[in-house]
């Protein structure tokens, strides 16, 4: 069995140390620091990312929440924008309606006035007119010629009847 | 056994230069050819693919870095947190051992592993370094290793010899079962390929199916002896650290 043979056994065991030592010294110097950097550094750009999605993540939140308090405030807003108008409508109706029922009572005592204006001169009219008609047929019956005074003073004691 | 094809020729040392040393003779051999074929695959492997130290790793650096993560993950499963400073001797005894396993897996390959000097040599290493790793952690405690408590008092005088003696024959077990596991792939390999060639007509194709097969145990048993070599290590590491 060759592995039995001494013959080579140095040679086997000084190389063995040799390129041992030298695997050793460079897996340790230089491979594993850099995979060990990389590992590191991937680990870090984890938590990194993860702390900047939570960071995020409040921020939507503050954010959700503004958008939120401004709808509520907006709403409120326009709640009472409504009920103003709603008040200014009404006061708006109420005062032309009371203008306007003043405007008709101002019309109807007018017409009112007129009315009896027209009336008293419908009345005067009548009187003008029962002194002539009194006129010609007391003249026309008895030949007395009666001023308008005394007919007057006449009709006048005697408008109670009339009225 | 000395014959031309004999199973056991592949592991015969051919010195490729002769080299002398004091006296010694230190030739470089292809023994020695595979050592250096394992060490610069090892060595750039892990500087090349890990070259770009992408955050988002390539695949060939996604490798690297299973490995890393691997051992990684083997020490502080069985030592904890003491185990991040041997993390680099037992990541290269790792590498070494799977990288040389995998090189005489190559066709006219030489596999070092298969000596039992070269896996003597690095279990005694391991040994002796866990040995002195003890006496620093513990001083003159550490011969309380072998003393197993709570076991009645006479049995100490049988014990305390076999504690010493598994001790003692740890770093035999573990470079025997290295060296053992790759002779005995490696000459069951050699000799169904012999059948390849001697058997009559076409009846070669069964042995030659046979070694396919068992190269692909082979490639098993090279993986499976580097992890073995390594989780020894680090349990007796761990050993070292917690007596019992």
């Amino acid at each position: 069995m060759p592995q039995l043979n001494p013959e080579f056994f140095v040679s086997q065991l000084f190389w063995l140390a040799v390129f041992f030592t030298f695997l050793f010294v460079f897996l340790w110097r230089v491979s594993l620091p850099r995979i060990a950097t990389v590992l590191e550094k991937r680990q870090n750009k984890i938590d990194e990312n993860l702390s900047s999605a939570k960071e995020l993540q409040e921020q939507s939140m503050v954010i959700e929440k503004k958008i939120n308090d401004q709808i509520n405030k907006a709403k409120l807003e326009t709640d009472k924008k409504i009920k103003e108008t709603i008040n200014a409508l009404q006061e708006d109706v109420s005062s032309q309606l009371s203008s306007l029922d003043k405007d008709l009572e101002k019309k109807v005592s007018d017409a009112e006035k007129e009315i009896l204006k027209s009336k008293d001169d419908q009345m005067k009219n009548i009187n003008d007119e029962i002194v002539n008609i009194t006129k010609l047929t007391v003249g026309k019956i008895t030949d007395i010629e009666l001023s308008d005074n005394e007919l007057n003073k006449v009709i006048e004691t005697h408008k109670g009847i009339f009225n | 056994m000395a014959a031309k094809d004999s199973p056991l020729k592949q592991f015969e040392i051919d010195p490729i230069s002769n080299i002398e040393l004091g006296g010694y003779n230190i030739s470089f051999t292809n023994s020695s050819l595979a050592m250096l074929t394992t060490v610069l695959v090892i060595t750039l492997f892990l500087t090349l693919t890990v070259n770009t130290r992408s955050i988002i790793p390539s695949r060939m650096q996604l490798i690297s870095e299973l490995m890393y993560n691997f051992i990684a993950q083997l020490l502080s499963d069985t030592v904890g947190d003491n185990g991040k400073r041997y993390f680099p001797f037992v990541f290269s005894l790792f590498m070494f051992v799977l990288i040389g396993n995998m090189v005489g897996m190559v066709p006219y390959q030489f596999t070092f592993t298969s000596h039992i000097i070269v896996t003597f040599a690095l279990a005694a290493v391991v040994f002796i370094g866990v040995t002195i790793l003890g006496f620093i952690n513990h001083g003159i405690k550490f011969f309380a290793f072998f003393y197993i408590p709570g076991v009645p008092f006479y049995m100490h005088p049988l014990l305390i010899p076999i504690e010493v003696i598994s001790y003692l024959s740890r770093p035999i077990s573990l470079s025997v079962r290295l060296f053992a596991n790759m002779l005995a792939g490696h000459t069951l390999l050699k000799v169904f390929a012999g059948f390849v060639v001697s058997m009559p007509f076409f009846t070669g194709v069964f042995p030659l199916a046979f070694i396919v097969a068992l190269t692909g145990l082979e490639i098993l048993i090279a993986f499976l002896q580097a992890y073995v070599f390594a989780i020894l290590t680090c349990l007796y590491i761990n050993d070292a650290y917690h007596l019992h």
